[in-house]
């Protein structure tokens, strides 16, 4: 029979099960207005705000529960617990604690149950107010489901010495267990931890007492708890943090042995038994274990040593915050501090008196200092964008007061509208989050739509807030047409104000060949987020306007001459591009066979639809993280070294940066597995084929006679100088009959593979960290998504060429792996040895992949969630990636009637390929 | 009238084999094309908002179509029905019944659910939906069982309500709640006295999405056995996400358990909101922490429009993954959430029939 072991089971959103191989169970006592001076002040002048990041604070130094306690006579406590509690569970990382509700009031206690979902202590009652109210009290706090603590107190009052305690536990406890019902694991006695060293001679056994009650409860009462207030023990020891600290460890540690299970104690404010000096330690537990007469006088006199110091806490620099409010605001914005942005913003704007003089004012010269140094490359986009945040917070604290500005005074306006968005069929948005961030701490009122967004709502969004400039951004080739829609459709409304274009797959003479032409209103294409800025400030500065406009329309002018009159590489028809294909010699190959075909699911968890499955952690798949698109997609150029875990660059303050983005990215990755943010989810599979001309059939079954479905590959058309094949993927696949077979022989096997990975998750997570006003993390954590994507996929393609039997595990470094110094390719669909983006409908069809792995196709065949790589596996000892490129008309046509598409159907999807104009 | 308490005789039936539970009651009657006008009746026929999705009112004005809801499930096998009433509490029912007043530019806040609570014709439909869904139940668990000889039972379905204790709807004030503890407490507890009337066997409450709301029906639950000094076993399931979180509560799945352990529930589960397959992990984690018995009864899957029942996975889908489940000596009752029909629950019913339960594990030492 399974048994579920004895132990204090505690909630918040999350289990805390206090079983005998957990130590001591840490409560955080900083947000109790008895511990804590600070909290109480907070709490009194109403910033609870600063008071919830207290009760965070514990649960960062490790508190395993947190102890509210509002009993103040100028607190209404009741009221108070109920809010407080209730704005705790607005915070995910305080929610997931257990809380301790403490308060020596019953209807305080009371309010406190009502807020806890999870399950929570109450602290305290006692026999105080005599049995019937003791058991009444207890019954109602099992009806909602906490554990208890039980002071050590009668009708007569508080225990002192041993055997009071002991007395008064045991008549509790039985009452508890025996008439109430409780479960003796959720009773935490508290015998009274009493001051020491007071001078008076009957105090000086308090530490032993308590000490040898524990002892005693924990061999007597069966499953109780003990717990205490450690700080009282030292109190007479005020303002000497040094002899605290030692007192509270020491004591911990003798009460520990004896079993004490928990105490209410600042984590931030503990020795290390072991580093407490000797002579110190001994005076300390001369005190504690009353060992001899003197002690209290002997450990007063060395305490006089240490008096005045500030113990081991090392307080972090604040001697900036003794500068004016301008320079404390420059430095949280330059340093990313959002610790007292609000009290600042507040104290200047009772400086300044207007809200917006404070944002053109300190904050606007602060974000132009971190502007500047992010120009000159002495600070780097992860700083600017944590700039962002404190920014975004301060102007958030701001916003009401503009708000009734703008009420009194509707005609103002702010630095500029920005609409920014991710066009129809594209899920990319990291770039676009960047740009967004990087405009709003610019003074912009950037309005981001998000991703997938038509072209009808964007402009009527443009109208409807009035815009001054649109960006769109896409990553997928796709969004290229998008974008020119959506310039054919501004021109067709009569808009004038800029466009702005950027994205991966954007450049300035797409923009200026393909867009700018259907729009008569500026049209800029921005390669970065750090141009974003100084782009858009032009295009609305009146003095700079014209001439900004003026040199960007000869900029596209001369791209388009380029374009149109520069040399045009010497092209070959499709039938002599075939016949300079490539002729492997099939005759002495012989393909190798796959161990299974049909598909396989593959992932972090045990999902899937039945069958045979392989996984992986997300843990397992940071080792196969290529870091350098990491670094790029943080605008940070360099090259990875994995060895040494640096970026190779010229500029040494850039790797510095790299370094601490790493380090975060590593701290992020953590939280993502622990939280369990994302999951990974892929299926791959492999099946019989052979090559058709540039077709590949892929076959029902190994008889292969009857078409499951048909991939198509496009040709090199480019007259090639050195003599190199031009080369189409299916000629890496053998043909059924290669020519030289003997007419009647069985076909040649061969086999091809596909594969679709995702990450889900990151938009959720993203979306999260953004309501609370994290850019920072929300991008980061999309960028790690993207490359636990591309891991995955180069995991499951080494797992897949074990499969395929051609490679054996261990054969190759991690180094090899992450360089791609392995036989065969995993090319996708819509990138360059295969630009056409249709070909992924197909894939996902024959991998099942839609229901296997979540991820979806838009109409642009863009997968979805972003975070998600898919492509073909081929064996072929001499496949390797290459690019198409100026595809000519014979070929267009070719393909378009081998996949049953219309030629301007084909023409759209390849456009930027094409050789020829359409 | 309220009925003897079962739990003994349910311990026994759990130790030899797996109960069956109920398939889904919205996305069955959907099934049967009701009407507007169906759901409205004569009764309900000058009702200012619409009731066709106000499932609970069929109870009163379809009475027929519910109770051979009922009977089928029971026909497929099922031990237990939960009753028609997932959405019968003053509060619920407000959706349907009273002006919204946000769409005035007011707001929902406790001043607003003071009067929902206390309001008589609202308390008034609660009570009867409650006590005619109950007998309705009630009547076909009596007929299947006398026809069959093996005895069924009727349990009162205790839904989530449409506010949150934990969350806040003004992401400017996150201490902000629309409704007090104290209210939904009083709400609850009128629908467990009215269950209790109508004579159901358990009491159940599920598709727990926020453990506070849950929080004050088992506290609800428990102040009326005391009242009516009765007790009847009671059954809490929560609707968890892909990541094994309460829906809205966001608490993860040994959380709810060490929250609700109190109660000493006959089981503890999880239904609804996922598939089984994307069930199992959480499913697993819970079966591993609880000391009482578990279960389960999962989506069909996940919503699929093109599907006639909604739903992606069909009746033999149900059958595979439920064997699944009981070989892995995960359940100890199963059945299925939305998007399963009667012919769902009789594969279910198949696919445990000759399966071991979940063998329940003991707290250590009692």
């Amino acid at each position: 029979m399974r048994t579920i072991p004895h132990a204090l089971r505690l909630s918040g959103t999350e289990a805390y099960n206090h079983t005998a191989d957990k130590r001591f169970l840490m409560i955080g006592e900083r947000a109790n207005v008895a511990g804590s001076p600070k909290f109480a002040k907070l709490v009194r002048e109403g910033d609870l705000e600063a008071a919830v990041e207290i009760a965070r604070q514990q649960v960062h130094n490790g508190a395993n529960v947190i102890d509210i306690c509002f009993d103040d006579g100028l607190i209404d406590g009741k009221a108070m617990m109920t809010c407080f509690l209730q704005l705790l569970q607005g915070e995910p990382d305080v929610a997931k604690v257990p809380v301790m509700v403490d308060s020596s009031k019953w209807e305080i206690l009371e309010a406190g149950l009502k807020c806890l979902q999870g399950k929570g202590i109450v602290n305290s009652i006692s026999l105080k107010e005599g049995e019937e109210t003791f058991k009444r009290q207890a019954r109602h706090i099992m009806r909602y489901g906490a554990a208890v603590v039980v002071m050590a107190f009668d009708e007569n009052g508080q225990a002192a010495g041993y055997e009071d305690k002991i007395r008064i536990c045991r008549r509790a406890y039985d009452m508890l267990v025996g008439e109430v019902g409780f479960n003796p694991d959720d009773i935490i006695f508290d015998p009274n931890i009493l001051t020491v060293a007071t001078g008076i001679e009957e105090h000086n056994n308090y530490a032993i007492d308590f000490i040898n009650a524990t002892r005693w409860i924990k061999e007597n009462l069966p499953g109780a708890k003990v717990s205490g207030g450690v700080s009282n023990i030292s109190f007479s020891f005020r303002g000497n943090n040094i002899v605290r600290e030692a007192m509270h460890s020491a004591f911990l540690y003798h009460a520990g042995k004896a079993g004490m299970d928990m105490g209410i104690v600042n984590a931030g404010m503990l020795e290390v038994y072991d580093e407490i000096p000797a002579e110190l330690l001994e005076h300390v537990e001369d005190v504690l274990l009353n060992r001899r007469a003197d002690a209290t006088e002997r450990l007063l006199d060395l305490a006089e040593r240490f008096k005045g110091q500030g113990g081991k806490k090392t307080e972090e620099d604040l001697t900036w915050r003794d500068d004016p409010v301008e320079k404390r605001l420059e430095h949280a914005l330059l340093k990313g501090i959002d610790k007292f942005i609000e009290e600042d913003t507040a104290e200047a704007l009772e400086k300044h008196g207007k809200p917006l003089r404070v944002i053109e004012g300190p904050l606007m010269d602060g974000m132009g200092v971190v502007g500047d140094l992010f120009g000159a490359g002495k600070m780097f986009l992860p700083q600017v964008v944590k700039s962002a945040r404190v920014m975004k917070k301060a102007v958030a604290w701001l916003e009401p007061y503009m708000e009734a500005e703008k009420a009194a005074n509707p005609q103002q306006r702010s630095a500029g509208r920005f609409l920014i968005a991710t066009v129809k069929g594209d899920v990319h948005d990291i770039g676009k989050n960047i740009v967004g961030v990087v405009l709003a701490c610019n003074g912009f009122e950037v309005t981001d739509m998000g991703v997938m967004v038509p072209c009808d709502r964007i402009l009527d969004k443009a109208q409807e807030i009035n815009a001054d400039v649109i960006g769109l951004s896409g990553l997928i080739t796709p969004s290229l047409d998008e974008m020119v829609h959506v310039a054919k459709e501004m021109e067709r409304r009569g808009f004038r104000i800029p466009l702005l274009i950027g994205g991966a797959t954007t450049s300035a003479a797409h923009t200026a060949i393909k867009i700018a032409e259907h729009y008569s209103g500026p049209v800029v294409h921005v390669l970065d987020a750090s141009r974003s800025v100084p782009v858009t400030t032009s295009l609305l500065s009146d003095g700079q306007r014209d001439g900004f406009v003026a040199g960007n329309l000869e900029k596209q002018r001369k791209l388009r001459e380029d374009f149109v009159g520069g040399p045009k590489k010497e092209t070959l028809s499709l039938a002599d591009a075939r016949a300079a294909g490539p002729r492997p010699e099939w005759d002495v190959y012989t393909p190798p066979a796959p161990c299974f075909t049909g598909i396989r699911d593959a992932g972090d968890g045990d999902v899937g639809q039945g069958g045979e499955r392989v996984t992986i952690t997300l843990r397992g798949l940071v080792e196969y993280i290529d870091w350098t698109p990491f670094f790029h997609a943080w605008e940070l150029r360099g090259v990875w070294d994995r060895e040494r875990k640096l970026l190779k660059t010229k500029d040494p303050a850039g790797a510095a940066e790299a370094a601490t983005l790493h380090r975060e990215a590593l701290e992020w990755i953590e939280r993502i597995i622990r939280e369990q943010r994302f999951e990974a989810r892929g299926v791959f599979g492999f099946f019989p084929a052979n090559a058709d001309g540039d077709d590949i059939i892929v076959w029902n079954d190994e008889s292969r006679v009857t078409e499951r479905c048909r991939l198509h590959t496009l040709r090199q058309q480019i007259r090639k100088q050195s003599g190199k094949p031009n080369l189409a993927l299916s000629d890496w696949v053998a043909p059924s009959h290669p020519p030289g077979t003997a007419s009647g022989a069985p076909p040649v096997a061969d086999w091809i593979g596909g594969f679709v990975v995702g990450i889900h998750g990151a938009d959720e997570f993203a979306g999260e960290l953004e309501q609370a006003n994290d850019p920072y993390g929300s991008i980061m954590v999309k960028a790690i998504a993207d490359r636990f994507a591309e891991a995955f996929a180069e995991w499951l393609h080494h797992r897949a060429r074990i499969d395929w039997g051609y490679e054996t595990e261990g054969e190759l470094t991690q180094d090899q792996l992450i360089h791609e110094s392995y036989r065969g390719i995993r090319p996708a669909p819509g990138y360059p040895a295969q630009p056409d983006h249709t070909e992924k409908p197909i894939l996902f069809d024959l991998l099942d992949a839609a229901d296997r792995t979540g991820v979806t196709l838009t109409e642009s065949c863009a997968m979805h969630p972003g975070a998600a790589v898919c492509g073909l596996y081929f064996s072929h000892p001499e496949s390797h990636y290459f690019a198409i490129s100026e595809l000519q008309k014979d070929q267009v046509e070719d393909y378009a009637k081998r996949k049953g598409m219309s030629l301007t159907e084909a023409e759209k999807w390849l456009g930027p390929w094409l050789g020829y104009p359409v | 009238m309220p009925q003897p308490d079962p739990t003994d005789e349910l311990v026994d039936v759990l130790a030899r084999r797996i109960l069956v539970l109920d398939g889904a009651m919205g996305t069955t009657i959907r099934s049967y094309g009701l009407s507007e006008a169906d759901a409205r009746g004569s009764r309900f026929a000058d009702c200012a908002k619409d009731l066709l999705n106000n499932g609970d009112i069929l109870s009163l004005t379809r009475p027929d179509v519910i109770a051979d809801i009922h009977r089928r499930f029971f026909e497929a096998g099922s031990d237990i029905c939960e009753t028609n009433t997932f959405s019968a509490t003053s509060i619920a029912q407000s959706e349907f019944f009273v002006d919204d007043p946000r769409e005035h530019g007011g707001r929902k806040d406790p001043a607003f659910f003071d009067r929902i609570i206390t309001d008589p014709f609202l308390n008034e439909l609660a009570w009867e939906m409650n006590v005619e869904s109950a007998k309705l139940c009630r009547r076909e668990a009596d007929a299947v069982t006398s026809t069959t000889g093996r005895k069924r039972y009727v349990a009162g379905a205790i839904g989530p309500l449409t506010v949150s204790l934990t969350n806040s709807p003004d992401a400017d004030d996150p201490g902000f709640r629309v409704v007090t503890f104290d209210q939904v407490l009083e709400a609850y507890k009128h629908q467990a006295r009215a269950l209790i009337e109508g004579g159901c066997d358990i009491l159940m409450i599920e598709t727990i999405f926020d453990s506070l709301n849950a929080k004050a029906a088992a506290v609800a639950v428990l102040d009326v056995f005391d009242e009516l000094s009765l007790k009847l076993p009671v059954i809490l399931s929560a609707a968890v996400g892909r990541g094994g979180e309460t829906m809205i509560s966001a608490q993860k799945i040994e959380a709810f358990w060490n929250a609700f352990a109190h109660v000493k529930p006959l089981a503890i589960g999880l239904n609804c909101s996922l598939g089984p397959d994307l069930m199992r992990p959480h499913l697993e984690e819970l079966s591993a922490c609880a000391a009482t018995h578990v279960s389960c009864y999962p989506n069909a899957g996940l919503p699929n429009p093109l599907a006639p029942t909604g739903f992606d996975l069909e009746p033999r889908h149900m059958h595979e993954f439920m064997a699944e489940f009981a070989d892995a000596g995960l359940v100890n009752l199963a059945g299925g959430c939305c998007g399963n029909t009667p012919e769902h629950i009789e594969a279910i019913a198949r696919a445990v029939a000759d399966k071991k339960p979940r063998e329940v594990p003991r707290a250590e030492g009692a």
